[in-house]
């Protein structure tokens, strides 16, 4: 075993320690320099696991993975972390004295996911992901002096703990029958008994907690809502990612059981999340939840992947959740600058947008139409892979539902390019981003269109990481 | 089976005996009372300040703070025990990831201190 | 000898009390108590099966802990918020957070 295959993990866990303390040692004024360190060492972390990538190897008996699969996440949740800390980068200088805890607690927030993605075992699991959830619970209550962002931390940090204490419930009857805990024992050790049938059922529910599928999506709106937008937008990208990695591992590999056949009851979960989520969204005023309920229905769509569970759609599910990152932190990133600019997060802030701004408006459609699977953008070719994927498998009327929620959704992104580029709005003071986020922008945008035109890159990737299911 | 809980009925009746029997003892040694008991015998506290106000009192939020810092590298401890059960077989690597571990939360110490939350305001 | 069932049992119904408990509680502590209940079953689960099930290695034990250090964490973060609210709103009643509908 080499410690060197752990490099990104350990770098990114030092970088977290590191930006703390540089809190209590920098003077005051030196501050500024704390966006720049996260930068750098993310970028660092990026181009160690980048490095690492097409390593197949177990550490420590199993326990942690170091495989293309996690690798592929590791490098997922890297970039979304980079994306958030540089378009948010303008909205944490406004928390002054607190933003160095910021940064902090979203390196370590990070590093709960990768752990969480390249987990061999479900304590190992189980950390990764509380380290994960109780950073977010703190970023969420981060305003303190904000109501709408303390309450949303608390019922945020409620949901969570029941929703924890449900799933290691299912993992404590799924360890009761296989008499272990590593993932790629368990299925060597299943049988067919009402206990595993209910920690099964547990454990689906757990997850389908923090995935916020429907009917477990409660929390999603209120929590995204109030929490700060930089926040939201690494909450529905990267802990969501960081959700369907680990599910996806344990279910496919550890949890395949021919008497029970949990895929149909996921297929179910799935089509209910897609109906609802897209229904909803339909009528919101707020950026924030509207994103919220979009975020809900793309799970719903990601989740169909692992249903059909083949090639196409493994692969699928991999591809969506790294173009998700990219089109949903687009349209993040222009949310906050809109935010930073006018301190509204309502719809209404965007009226005649496309004058004040028409970069930000652009880059917004854009990832709005990616999100609705408009070809030839990125969203297009990953809901391909996904119902091609379920078609393939058998689930015919899974792939209608989504295809005919896809339909509905533009309705409700269309929305907001109406409200852009067709309203009017009292205040026509020109918004201009700073260069970091206009640095993520085009990042974004170029991974959209890019992804959407060109996506054999991306789809190798996929297919490596899917290699070990 | 009977034998298994006959372990946990003698505990039961030794703890309730050891009480009993210590109060017991005490009553027959003390010195018998000449006179009738007053109010100040009876003060749950014979000497020392009267107590003012009501048991459920709030507390000021100060004792809160410490509570939770106690209660973090309270509870961080625990992974002390495993380690101390199997050290001899461990060796030096596991050593260097307790002093690790250990380093770890004093710098969490070390960030509490110099944020103030171990200060009495 | 108490068998595993009935442990297994007694996990169950504490988390049932727990569960009950987080329904019905309005008091925000009252429902992070009620969470350590559930929590607290979970790691009877553990502890027992280890005992009955796979005692040749130590994880049910292992987890349990690692429970317990996570719990105490999340009771930490949630009794300061719950503190940061009562500044605002000088109650802990979940009732009174109604800024955001469920």
């Amino acid at each position: 075993m080499q410690i060197s295959m752990l490099a990104p993990e350990i770098e990114i866990a030092l970088l977290g320690l590191l930006l703390l303390v540089l809190g209590l040692l920098l003077p005051h004024k030196g501050r500024g320099i704390m966006g720049t360190v996260t930068f750098l060492g993310l970028v660092i972390a990026l181009l160690l696991s980048a490095a690492g990538f097409g390593q197949e190897e177990a550490l420590f008996n199993g326990v942690y993975q170091a495989d293309s699969y996690g690798s592929f996440f590791k490098l997922l949740f890297i970039l979304a972390g980079l994306l958030v800390v540089l378009s948010g980068s303008a909205y944490i200088q406004r928390l002054g004295r607190r933003a160095n805890e910021f940064y902090s607690f979203l390196v370590f927030a990070l590093l709960g996911m990768v752990v969480m993605a390249a987990a061999g075992e479900l304590i190992t699991l189980y950390i990764g992901l509380e380290l994960m959830t109780i950073s977010f619970y703190i970023l969420t209550a981060y305003l303190l002096n904000n109501e709408l962002s303390v309450e949303a931390g608390l019922k945020y940090l409620i949901l969570g703990a029941i929703s924890s204490a449900v799933l290691l419930f299912g993992i404590s009857l799924v360890y009761a029958v296989s008499g272990t805990t590593v993932i790629s024992e368990i299925a060597g050790h299943m049988q067919f008994q009402p206990a595993m049938v209910a920690g099964i059922i547990l454990m689906i529910a757990g997850f389908a907690f923090k995935l916020s599928l429907v009917p477990f999506h409660m929390w999603a709106p209120d929590i995204y809502q109030g929490a700060p937008i930089p926040v939201t937008a690494f909450l529905a990208v990267g802990s969501k990612a960081a959700a369907f990695a680990a599910f996806v591992r344990v279910f496919m590999l550890a949890l395949p059981l021919p008497q029970f056949e949990w895929g149909l009851v996921l297929a179910v979960l799935a089509a209910c999340t897609i109906i609802l989520g897209n229904l909803v969204a339909l009528v919101q005023t707020d950026i924030k939840r509207l994103l919220a309920y979009s975020s809900i229905a793309q799970a719903g769509y990601i989740l169909v992947g692992m249903v059909a569970g083949n090639e196409y759609g493994l692969k699928g599910v991999l591809f969506y959740a790294m173009l998700y990152v990219f089109s949903n932190l687009g349209a993040f990133a222009v949310a906050t600058a809109v935010e930073v600019e006018t301190g509204s997060t309502s719809i209404e802030a965007f009226k005649a947008l496309g004058k004040r701004s028409p970069m930000l408006a652009a880059i917004m459609t854009v990832c709005l139409l990616s999100l609705a699977g408009i070809p030839p953008l990125a969203g297009f070719v990953g809901k391909f892979y996904l119902f091609s994927g379920a078609i393939g498998a058998g689930y015919l009327w899974l792939a209608f539902v989504g295809l005919l929620m896809s339909m509905v959704s533009v309705y409700y992104y269309l929305m907001v390019a109406k409200a852009m580029y067709i309203g009017t709005n009292d205040d026509m003071t020109p918004i201009k981003p700073d260069t970091s986020t206009r640095v993520a922008l085009w990042i974004c945008l170029a991974a959209t269109v890019l992804i959407g035109v060109y996506p054999a890159p991306l789809s190798a990737l996929a297919q490596t990481a899917i290699q070990l299911f | 089976m009977l034998s298994d809980y006959s372990t946990i009925g003698i505990f039961l009746m030794l703890t309730l005996a050891f009480p009993l029997a210590a109060m017991g003892m005490a009553w027959a040694v003390r010195p018998k009372p000449k006179c009738k008991p007053d109010d100040e015998k009876l003060l749950p506290y014979e000497c020392g300040v009267d107590t003012i106000g009501r048991t459920w009192s709030r507390f000021k939020v100060n004792y809160f703070l410490y509570a939770l810092v106690f209660l973090a590298f309270d509870v961080e401890t625990i992974f002390l025990f495993p380690w101390a059960v199997k050290f001899s077989q461990l060796g030096l690597f596991a050593f260097v990831e307790m002093l690790l571990f250990i380093g770890i939360l004093l710098i969490g110490l070390w960030y509490a201190w110099k944020e103030g939350a171990l200060e009495w305001h | 000898m108490i068998d595993l069932t009935a442990y297994l049992l007694l996990g169950t119904v504490l988390f049932g009390i727990g569960v009950y408990g987080v329904l019905s509680k309005r008091n925000a502590v009252g429902v992070l108590m009620s969470v350590e209940l559930m929590l607290n079953a979970v790691n009877i689960n553990f502890i027992a099966v280890n005992k009955f099930v796979a005692s040749s290695q130590v994880i049910g034990q292992l987890f349990a802990i690692f429970i317990i250090v996570v719990a105490a964490a999340e009771v930490a973060v949630g009794l300061a918020l719950i503190l940061a609210i009562f500044r605002q709103k000088k109650s802990v009643d979940l009732n009174d957070f109604n800024l955001l509908k469920w």
